[in-house]
């Protein structure tokens, strides 16, 4: 008699909990409205096969305090591997050494202009031996062994180690309550003073930066930023280690979030063996 | 009648009456030594340079960390990945001259590199004395490479 009524309970759970819809199509999105809140429950193309997917709150930008529109699921290989700090700091260490180039220049003995007479007879004046003004010894000489023009400090950092770089940091970043979630970048109006009460008010980071799906964003948050130079737009393709750790908080829209587990996923069980080749200057 | 007036006064008014027992140092009049002669030497301490140059002090110039160029740093140093896909960074990099973009190698090796990219255009007929300092250091650090060293030893 328990079992049954235990059953029957069972069975009244399960339909009154809201259904999740799959469609066939890959990474497709299935929302459930309630009482207006959007739950978004995701299916990707490789669905986590451990760890359970991380939900995000989705945050409103149209009023300065803070809506919650919705839950968003996060891949957790995306947004939730180990948080490889040495990873992090190889990928920072890369972003600056490989587009440093020193351009520290001396010259030599030959360089230097003249010097092409000997400054005084060899023997007879009690003076020393010397054939050039512009020995290393003269002053105003030339320099041995100083810095020599367009001194590179090029590699590229293995593409894996890259992937991993950019998962680590964005981890690391949901994981200290520094990812926010936004539906777009539509913003009501184009004054700094809104975005940063908006900033403050939801104690974001004084740096913000914001990624967005496409490069063209909305004029009214443009105009905004244009302002606040430690609130930044950027978008999906220019997302890098670097500039999140600069920024304090990191501000995906929904789109942007999709396009950065797509592309990672894609390419973390993709044959990337020609990604992974060492780089020839001449192939590029 | 005169008395009668002080009398009264002092019947009716009687200020209260404090003996001073305190005479500070401070309050006191010293007596001056030598009064009327002027010191000539300074003896006030150091005094600041106010004759000849200023000490050379750079001028003071705050560090901004979000200059456009400072915030942007890195942007798309991560586009083959994150991108379409057909794009790799090194490409990206408009600041860096094209000759040495993604180049790796020793100063030999850079500047054969320069040369053969410059060749062609009109840097030998307009920067005639560069182009010679150039050839001629690609000629010394030829005979030095090849056989003044062991391989593996300069770092030219």
């Amino acid at each position: 008699m328990a079992s049954v009524l235990i059953t029957a309970i069972k069975r009244l759970t399960i339909t009154a909990a809201p259904t999740r819809v799959y469609s066939s199509v890959t990474n497709s999105v299935a929302t459930v409205s309630n009482s207006s809140l959007d739950v978004t429950k995701k299916e990707w193309m490789f669905p986590p096969a451990y760890t359970k997917p991380r939900e995000v709150w989705i945050e409103n930008m149209d009023s300065v305090e803070e809506k919650k529109l919705g839950l968003f699921e996060l891949h957790p290989t995306v947004f939730a591997s180990v948080p490889r700090i040495d990873l992090i700091h190889r990928n920072v260490t890369w972003q600056r050494k490989y587009r440093w180039i020193s351009w520290a220049h001396t010259k030599t003995r030959a360089e230097v202009r003249g010097g092409g007479k000997k400054p005084w007879p060899q023997k007879g004046l009690g003076r020393a031996r010397h054939g050039s003004i512009r020995s290393p010894l003269f002053r105003g000489g030339g320099v041995i062994h100083g810095p020599r023009s367009g001194t590179t400090h090029f590699y590229m950092l293995p593409f894996h180690q890259r992937i991993y770089g950019l998962t680590s940091t964005l981890s690391a970043k949901l994981a200290q309550d520094d990812l926010h979630l936004i539906k777009n970048l539509e913003l009501p109006s184009d004054e700094p003073e809104f975005l940063k009460d908006l900033i403050e008010n939801r104690n974001w980071g004084p740096s913000v930066l914001f990624v967005d799906d496409t490069d063209i964003a909305p004029r009214n948050i443009t105009v905004a930023t244009d302002a606040l130079p430690h609130v930044n737009i950027m978008p999906v393709y220019g997302l890098n280690v670097y500039s999140m750790l600069k920024h304090d908080t990191l501000v995906l829209t929904l789109a942007a979030a999709e396009r950065i587990e797509e592309r990672i996923l894609l390419l973390l069980h993709a044959i990337t063996k020609d990604k992974e080749a060492p780089f020839k200057l001449d192939q590029v | 009648m005169e008395w009668l007036g002080s009398t009264l006064l002092k019947t009716f008014w009687r200020p209260a009456l404090n003996s001073v027992r305190t005479r500070y140092h401070a309050d006191k009049t010293r007596l001056v030594r030598r009064y009327g002669y002027e010191e000539k030497l300074w003896c006030g301490g150091l005094l600041p340079r106010t004759l000849g140059k200023p000490l050379p002090i750079p001028e003071y110039r705050p560090y901004n960390p979000w200059t456009e160029k400072r915030a942007q740093f890195g942007q798309n140093d991560y586009i083959d990945i994150l991108g379409p896909g057909d794009l790799h960074p090194v490409k990206t990099l408009y600041s860096v001259p094209s000759w040495i973009r993604g180049v790796h190698g020793k100063e030999y090796h850079i500047l054969l590199r320069k040369k053969k990219m410059w060749a062609n255009t009109g840097s030998p007929q307009t920067r005639p004395t560069k182009w010679k300092e150039m050839e001629k250091r690609i000629g010394y650090l030829y005979r030095k490479l090849n056989r003044k060293t062991k391989s593996g030893m300069s770092n030219e």
